[in-house]
């Protein structure tokens, strides 16, 4: 179970019959369960587009996505019920507007789960729980989505995925738009989900420092092509990373910038502030 | 007088939940300041109010030694432009082409000199081959830059920047902020609002927003400072600096090494 990706391309129809190659041959196995993924590389490089494949909204022009054993080829299947691919694997859009739809927040919310057969007062119930996690109050439920502020937006559209609880979960750019104290909050909430349920998460995002703190498994696109998927502390070992257009986490800067100055020797791979502070005082205090 | 004053703004959509509450604000010409605040503090709603968008309640606003009013909202929109937190706001044209000329045609740019101008800044921020596209096909990234590209092209006094670069990966981000400065050096006004204190910090002043008014402004070098600031607007240090604080706790840091984590944390 899980997704595959069995050599896939992709091509968006596009002005007098030229198309573009936004996917090209991606072959790719990611698990149902213990993974923590980020999906990164340059603007354009392909990842909202490799995303919309995980759960059927685009299909490939060429190859097989295999969703938690069903078969998506280029060719649609009556057979196939790819509403409840879309259960299953819940997607947060890159753009909270392209989600939101309802003229509240709580109906917004209750949809998932409404259409997917949950009674309207247990909907009602997750919409309401689903909204507080991701930290705005009740006050919001009567709100009309589309007057609120960008990243009330995007706290509410991913309150709408959570609430359909899905097996596994993708979020596009899930924290840009976000303050710092609701990035931390979501982040570390989608990090509890991942343990105590095991599901897999997905998140694209151009923010090393989360990738670094946070996920366990990176995948690398660039133009189209998939050029790296291994650890986050193999991928930071590398002195190429700019040619993808990424940069280093925060931690791993400081801390070379330190042994640069300082002729220290300190181990510049540390996942979070509170690692590299009792890096650097260990070294200080002996 | 600063090139926009602000006195004493209050704005409401709804007579029961007040936004903007007496916001005072200046800004000299040339200055290049940075609004920070949490989700819902008013920062966009405060760049509505100061492009004419949106009619404040109570309070004036002075730009360039115009007050802001009905007669005078078209004058001011030709010296101030805004990129919008989500740049499909922006789009209005079929193509990237259209959408890059949009601002310049309503300034009454003469054509040739409006296309050399769509050349140019659609190459300054990568999207040049891109520019007979239409925006629905861009991805998320590349529409920010196309955002972008049209509102440089207008030229003006001064631009809002509302999380105008979210999106962009950290070597476009790079680019386009190096390119920025540029424009700032040639005298270009800048107000940008973030989330991303690494992108502030590019500006000389902050300004923390927090429930609709200026919780506090000062240099970058002053609020650093203040860690607790921070902590009670909702915010966070630069990395580097949090270590900083935390090892000057833990007793931990030498003379050296503080001036070492603050000057690499400055330099952009
Ligand atoms: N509907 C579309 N029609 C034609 N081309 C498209 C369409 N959507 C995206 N593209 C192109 O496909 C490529 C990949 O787009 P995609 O949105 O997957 O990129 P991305 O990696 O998510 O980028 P970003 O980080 O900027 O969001 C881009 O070059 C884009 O211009
Ligand atoms: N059109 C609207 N009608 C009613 N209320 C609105 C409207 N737009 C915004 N608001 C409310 O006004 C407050 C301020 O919104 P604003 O968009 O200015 O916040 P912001 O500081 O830009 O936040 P963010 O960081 O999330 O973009 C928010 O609580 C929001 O819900
Ligand atoms: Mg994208
Ligand atoms: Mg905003």
């Amino acid at each position: 179970m899980g997704i595959q990706f069995k050599e896939v391309s992709f091509q968006y129809p596009g002005w007098g019959k030229q198309f573009f190659e936004a996917l090209k041959d991606i072959s790719l196995t990611i698990n149902d369960k213990d993974e923590f993924i980020a999906l990164v590389g340059e603007t354009g490089s392909g990842k909202s587009t490799l995303a919309q494949h995980m759960n059927a909204l685009i299909f490939p022009t060429s190859g097989t996505v295999e969703i938690n054993g069903v078969p998506i080829t280029a060719k649609r299947n009556k057979k196939i019920k790819y509403n409840s691919i879309r259960q299953q694997i819940g997607l947060v859009f890159q753009f909270p507007e392209y989600q939101l739809f309802e003229e509240t927040v709580e109906k917004d919310i209750m949809f998932g789960p409404k259409n997917f057969r949950v009674p309207e007062e247990e909907a009602r119930e997750m919409a309401k729980k689903a909204l507080n996690m991701v930290g705005l109050s009740d006050k919001y439920l009567t709100r009309n989505p589309f007057n609120l502020s960008g990243g009330e937006k995007k706290r509410v559209s991913i309150a709408g995925i959570l609430a359909m609880n899905p097996k596994i979960l993708i979020l596009d750019e899930p924290t840009s738009g976000l303050d710092p104290a609701g990035k931390k909050l979501l982040m570390n909430l989608f990090k509890s989900i991942q343990k105590e349920t095991g599901k897999t998460i997905i998140i694209i995002t151009h923010d090393m420092d989360l990738v670094y703190e946070y996920t366990n498994r990176v995948l690398v696109l660039n133009e189209g092509m998939l050029e790296f998927d291994g650890t986050p502390d193999y991928l930071f070992h590398r002195h190429d990373i700019d040619k993808w257009h990424l940069d280093y986490p925060a931690t791993i800067s400081v801390l070379r910038s330190i042994n640069d100055k300082f002729h220290y020797n300190l181990d510049i791979y540390q996942k979070t502030i509170d690692a590299a502070v009792s890096t650097i005082a260990k070294a200080v205090q002996s | 007088m600063s090139y926009i004053d602000i006195q004493n703004i209050n704005f409401a959509y709804h007579p029961k939940r007040p936004i903007l509450q007496n916001l005072s604000l200046s800004i000299d010409k040339g200055q290049w300041i940075a609004i920070l605040g949490h989700n819902g503090s008013g920062k966009s709603t405060l760049a509505k109010a100061i492009i004419g968008l949106l009619e404040p309640d109570f309070g004036t606003i002075d730009i360039d030694g115009m007050t802001l009013s009905p007669t005078t909202v078209y004058e001011i929109r030709k010296k101030i432009g805004i990129v919008f937190q989500n740049p499909d706001n922006q789009f209005v044209g079929v193509t990237v082409r259209d959408d890059i000329a949009f601002g310049m045609e309503n300034l009454g740019v003469p054509q040739a000199e409006m296309l050399e101008k769509i050349d140019f800044y659609a190459e300054k921020v990568g999207m040049k081959a891109f520019l007979d596209k239409e925006p629905a096909e861009l991805s998320g990234g590349q529409k920010q830059r196309v955002a972008i590209a049209g509102i440089l092209a207008m030229q003006m006094d001064a631009i809002i920047f509302d999380e105008a670069t979210s999106m962009l990966d950290p070597t476009a981000r790079r680019e386009l902020m190096d390119y920025i400065r540029e424009l700032h050096n040639e005298g270009l006004t800048i107000i940008m609002i973030t989330h991303d204190i690494e992108e502030a910090l590019w500006a000389q002043r902050l300004v923390i927003i927090k429930d609709g008014t200026v919780f506090r402004q000062g240099t970058r070098e002053e609020l650093l400072k203040e860690p607790v600031t921070f902590i009670e607007a909702g915010l966070e240090l630069p990395v580097g600096l949090q270590i900083s604080n935390a090892l000057k706790q833990m007793n931990a840091l030498s003379l050296e090494l503080e001036e070492h984590l603050w000057e690499s944390s400055l330099k952009k």
